[in-house]
């Protein structure tokens, strides 16, 4: 009975059967695809973490233990594979003697080598110039003393004489701050930035220098034993950070008071934690709506084929088939559309994932991929059960034999109209986006040093109560512009159908609900695929802008400090082939107060032709405007947030800087105007920095020393522009570009494959749109067949028979676009607003991907136009056959 | 041979329904023609082609050899269903349109203007006796109430032939006899010609000229002289 059934349902409704399996396969694949890029991200942010870092662990060895057993210790644990002894002294500071000029520092730290450490911890030490043995100068230590290798430096020593010794190479400490971490301190109680002077002793030379007998004035050296960990960890980020943080304990139990681990690794990870929260959010942003619209439409699509599926119920029942029966024979049906469904998205989902994230990802192993698979097809058969069981079951309750052949019905309010859901739902929507972007919110909240992370989960509710609501006032409009507005809807389709406009009208308005789910489906779609797409691109503009950030441009050629190169030096750089704009900026050091800070010299008028320059960077005023007032007031200076708190500046306040003066050599007062509050500023530290006009540096300090030139190549061809500088100046200069930036900013989610994902999405969400118009309004078509045919019969021409099936697909389209317009907008807007952590720098504008629009809105239009031409001439039976069917 | 022109012409028509074994000749090798004026009544057990003849008749089936003409019709297929009325044997009222909007249909594509479309629409449900229900939608009818409404289409189409198949098959016998009234009344006064399929006998009895069907062939007066 059940196979003779289920042969014949095959064999009459294959088109809807496959229409809904279809649906169901489209979640199905999103929700895999989804999850394997979840997974995948996951991964890579956990490799980069563990890649981030210089040293894994920093073992601080306590005063009276002895560093050689502490050492012995460490080496032995499990999962350590190297570990390398670390001496530091404290100097009371360095000074040099050049030409005849004495430079000297105020206190210093002094580190102790081994012969082996550069070459364990490679990230930790970057040569700058010289050798890269013997003893190194840290970079701004140099640049104070105005030292290069072959002078001679003299260390202070507390209670001793200092000590002279002969500088080998310049270096540079890129992890500097975790080097000189407090370990064990609390994150407050760290030091706000790593010391200026540094210098770096071979073991040998530091065992002999700074070994001097320890007083209360001059403390004992202290030693550190840097770690490698080469245990295997776990892909996903917090789990990895577990991990870390307890093998961290256990080392400080073995070593029972002896040292205190300094992780470094964890806290990297502790990074990447937050940020694979943000991917979960992401996948939960995008996938989600997008596995709800593909029920959605599945959903239309199984009521579409509801009024055959009640007859057949009617006709099993009148034929005495008991209920429980006809029930079995619904769940049978569910069955085969959910596993066929579902069988059919895992094939779509592994090959848009392999399309989208390449064949075998880093991180993705065959049981993840299991587990995704096994996700997406449970949620497939639930989206099976809800939208072809339910229903049956529901009718099979609540209708009778004769109630089951009704098909339009007079279409009543329904309940939530009624009520006001969309209302409440909206009203919802904004007063959980204003809790939400009120200022101490965060999205994630990952306290150092905790395992548990908090996220704001509920603030997504904000967008999705927004996307819900506004599709059901949506639903409210089209209801109530069908219902009351049959005259100017039969003045808009008269064009199409000619006589039959007024007839039409009242057959669409009579139609209204299936027309309005319709309508809405393509609306969700459309606001899906263009809300998404909008943040991708948002989130892609400000990425580029955070590589910018960092690098300064799309080539940034930094000259060695010490060197003195005029601006001048950039007409070369002009002639290489890709170079659009070459711009100069100079760096130096400036104290204000006791602070020392980086100063840079800009020509307002013309940097922002090699970078971009953000409203976002600045507070009190636009990018535009305070550069064109440090063009208007040359002693203007934008200075930072913390600067000005800590001197209570209000705009034109006089600010006296000390700059080195190039003629004497001497700290000078310099008197600058305080214009505006600089936060980020490109090639500029994160911390506290100056920005001024170039012109105006050079007058007051005698140099036009430039320290970096920002070059714009156009945004393309950067890395070869690079190369060919890097050739043409060879060791004098690092050159940067900014892909490479791109692959180093690390700790935002610029590690997960975002790209991949919005291939992916973006697919889908066209797929979406598409199938929801052109599916929809066709299956809704083949439900009119019968009401075409005896129009056709009565004399009704081919011409106004497509002319009525346009205006209903014109009416989709028109409403969708636009209702789905709008709604993207305003989610665009908040999603983007509840997502801001997602975002460094914040944006300022939000980017619009109108070529994506474009495609989206053309891939529905015709969708939609194919579906009502098709459905228009499909009928190739006489209309009296189709007559003769029930 | 008079002069007067046919409404419909069959000459040796047939229609089969499928091919090879499973064909079926629903209509075979039929010769018939409809004058102005005639009042036809075709009998026949269930299968034996009448609604299948009618349908060749209104121009709504090609019959597979043969032919169908009207010669006093136009040649445009659209324009010539406006002289050619048909009430059908299975429900034929668009689901989402009201019983007026359904009855003024042929109005509307013909191209009547609205005011008279409206009075004409009224006065056909009237004469069938469902102009209470102008308001109501096709699935909120009885079958015998949406029989009626698709005569009342018909009868507002004023067409100059009217084929009508099995339109009493849902009433009782005294609605039915009503409708038949009506129909035959209607007929003479706009002068056209009816054909009306049937199984009832009472009905057939009204109608001046019997032809009957039997397994795809019409047996006309003609031809049953000749049998007979
Ligand atoms: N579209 C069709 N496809 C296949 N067979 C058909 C079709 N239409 C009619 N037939 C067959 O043609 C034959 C004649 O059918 P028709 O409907 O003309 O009979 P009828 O005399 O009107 O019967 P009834 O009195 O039951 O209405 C039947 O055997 C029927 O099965
Ligand atoms: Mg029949």
């Amino acid at each position: 009975m059940t196979i003779t059934w289920l042969a014949g349902l095959l064999r009459r409704r294959t088109g809807r059967l496959a229409a809904t399996a279809v649906g169901i396969s489209l979640a199905v694949a999103l929700i895999a695809a989804l999850g394997t890029f979840l997974t995948t991200s996951k991964a890579t942010m956990t490799a980069r973490a563990v890649h981030s870092v210089a040293v894994d662990w920093q073992v601080q060895v306590q005063p009276g233990a002895d560093p050689a057993a502490v050492l012995n210790t460490v080496t032995k644990t499990a999962g350590v594979t190297a570990a390398e002894r670390v001496s530091m002294a404290a100097t009371t500071g360095l000074s040099s003697t050049v030409g005849g000029t004495t430079q000297s520092t105020g206190p210093g730290v002094v580190l102790g080598l081994t012969p082996t450490y550069r070459h364990t911890f490679p990230g930790e030490i970057r040569q700058l110039s010289g050798s890269p043995t013997g003893v190194l100068l840290a970079q701004q230590t140099a640049a104070n003393l105005h030292v290069r290798p072959g002078d001679t430096v003299s260390i202070g020593r507390a209670g001793s004489a200092p000590v002279v010794v002969i500088v080998a190479g310049v270096v540079d400490l890129p992890q500097a701050d975790s080097l000189f971490q407090k370990v064990g301190a609390p994150p407050k109680s760290q030091p706000s930035a790593p010391p200026d002077n540094v210098i770096l002793l071979p073991q040998a030379t530091f065992d002999t220098v700074m070994s001097h007998a320890s007083t209360a004035a001059a403390p004992a050296p202290t030693t550190q034993i840097h770690v490698v960990r080469g245990a295997p960890l776990s892909s996903d980020p917090a789990a990895a950070y577990e991990s870390v943080i307890g093998a961290a304990h256990n080392l400080e139990a073995q070593l029972a008071g002896a040292g205190v681990v300094g992780n470094d690794l964890g806290a990297a990870l502790e990074g990447a934690r937050s940020d694979a929260i943000y991917a979960q959010m992401l996948f939960l942003f995008l996938g989600l709506p997008g596995a709800v619209l593909a029920a959605l439409l599945t959903a239309a699509l199984a009521s579409a084929g509801a009024d055959r599926r009640r007859a057949e119920q009617a006709l099993l029942r009148t034929r005495g088939l008991a209920p429980r029966k006809v029930a079995r024979l619904a769940v049978v049906e569910a069955l085969l559309v959910g596993t066929v469904g579902g069988v059919l998205g895992l094939g779509i989902g592994a090959a848009a994932g392999r399309l989208a994230f390449g064949p075998s990802p880093a991180g993705s192993s065959a049981s993840t991929t299991l587990i995704w698979a096994a996700i997406a097809f449970v949620a497939g058969l639930a989206i099976a059960t809800l939208t072809v069981l339910v229903p049956a079951l529901r009718d099979l309750r609540t209708r009778t034999v004769a109630q089951s052949r009704h098909a339009v019905g007079r279409p009543h309010t329904p309940w939530w109209m009624k009520s006001g859901v969309d209302f409440m739902l909206i009203a919802g929507a904004l007063f959980v986006f204003w809790a939400s972007s009120s200022n101490n919110y965060s999205l994630v909240l990952a306290p150092e040093g905790v395992a548990t992370i908090s996220v704001s989960y509920w603030a997504f509710l904000g967008p999705a109560l927004l996307w819900l609501g506004a599709a059901m006032l949506l639903w409210r409009i089209v209801d109530l512009a069908l219902k009351h507005g049959r005259r100017p809807l039969a003045r808009l389709i008269a064009p199409l159908t000619g006589r039959l406009a007024q007839t039409g009208a009242s057959s669409m308005s009579r139609q209204r609900r299936p027309l309005a789910r319709a309508l809405v489906l393509v609306a969700l779609a459309i606001s899906f695929a263009a809300s998404t797409a909008t943040f991708n691109a948002t989130y892609q503009q400000q990425a580029e802008a955070d590589a910018q950030l960092s690098n300064g441009a799309d080539v940034t050629v930094t000259e060695s400090p010490g060197l003195r190169v005029a601006p001048a030096a950039g007409a070369g750089m002009q002639s290489v082939a890709g170079v659009r704009h070459v711009e100069p900026v100079q760096h130096r050091f400036a104290y204000v107060g006791a602070d020392l800070q980086d100063l840079y010299g800009v020509r307002p008028a013309s940097i922002t032709s090699a970078t971009a320059l953000q409203d976002a960077y600045f507070t009190g005023g636009t990018a535009k405007a305070l550069m064109a007032k440090l063009a208007a007031q040359p002693d203007a200076i934008l200075v930072s947030d913390e600067t000005v708190k800590d001197f209570q500046l209000a705009p034109g306040d006089l600010i006296n800087l000390r700059l080195q003066d190039s003629r004497t050599k001497k700290l000078q007062t310099v008197p600058f105007h305080y214009a505006g509050i600089v936060k980020e500023f490109p090639t500029a530290p994160k911390d506290s920095f100056f920005v001024a006009n170039a012109d105006y540096i050079t007058k007051v300090t005698g140099s036009n020393a430039v320290g970096a030139f920002l070059i714009d190549t156009g945004g393309t061809n950067q890395s070869s522009v690079a190369a060919d500088l890097q050739r043409r100046l060879g060791a004098a200069a690092t050159v940067t570009n900014v892909t490479e930036a791109r692959s180093q900013v690390g700790s935002s989610l610029t590690s997960v494959n975002l790209a991949g994902l919005t291939r992916l999405e973006l697919v889908f969400a066209v797929l979406l749109a598409a199938s929801a118009g052109g599916i929809v309004l066709a299956v809704g078509l083949a439900e009119r067949r019968r009401s075409l045919a005896i129009l056709s019969v009565l004399g009704a021409r081919r011409r106004q028979l497509r002319g009525l099936a346009l205006s209903e697909g014109l009416l989709i389209t028109v409403g969708g676009l636009i209702g789905g317009g709008l709604i993207a907008w305003g989610l665009s807007q908040m999603l983007i607003k509840v997502l801001t952590g997602v975002f460094d720098p914040p944006p300022s504008v939000i980017a619009i991907p109108w070529g994506y629009l474009t495609i989206t809105v053309l891939t529905v239009v015709s969708a939609l136009g194919t579906a009502a031409m098709v459905s228009a001439r499909a009928s190739t039976r006489p209309a009296v056959e189709e007559l003769r069917d029930l | 041979m008079n002069h007067i022109e046919n409404l419909v012409v069959c000459t040796d028509a047939s229609r089969t329904f499928g091919s090879g074994l499973s064909a079926v000749v629903a209509v075979q090798g039929t010769t018939a023609q409809v004058v102005p004026g005639a009042r036809i009544a075709i009998a026949g057990p269930s299968g034996s082609g009448k609604s299948t003849l009618l349908h060749l008749m209104a121009g709504l089936e090609l019959p597979t050899r043969g032919q169908v003409t009207w010669p006093s019709f136009s040649t445009d297929a659209a324009e010539r269903t406006q002289d050619i009325g048909v009430v059908f044997q299975s429900p034929s009222l668009v689901p989402a349109l009201d019983v007026a909007e359904n009855t003024a249909l042929p109005l509307i594509l013909a191209g009547v203007d609205e005011q008279e479309c409206r009075a004409r629409v009224a006065e056909a449900l009237e004469r069938v006796g469902v102009s209470d229900l102008a308001g109501k939608l096709p699935e909120e009818l009885s079958g015998g109430q949406a029989q009626r409404v698709a005569v009342a289409r018909v009868l507002a189409q004023r067409p100059r032939l009217i084929l009508a198949d099995e339109p009493t098959g849902q009433l009782d016998h005294a609605t039915g006899q009503h409708l038949i009234d009506v129909l035959l009344a209607t007929t003479a006064q706009i002068g056209a010609a009816l054909v009306v399929t049937t199984h009832d006998r009472t009905v057939l009895e009204r109608l001046d000229t019997h032809w009957s069907m039997h397994e795809g062939r019409l047996l006309t007066a003609a031809t049953q002289g000749v049998l007979s």
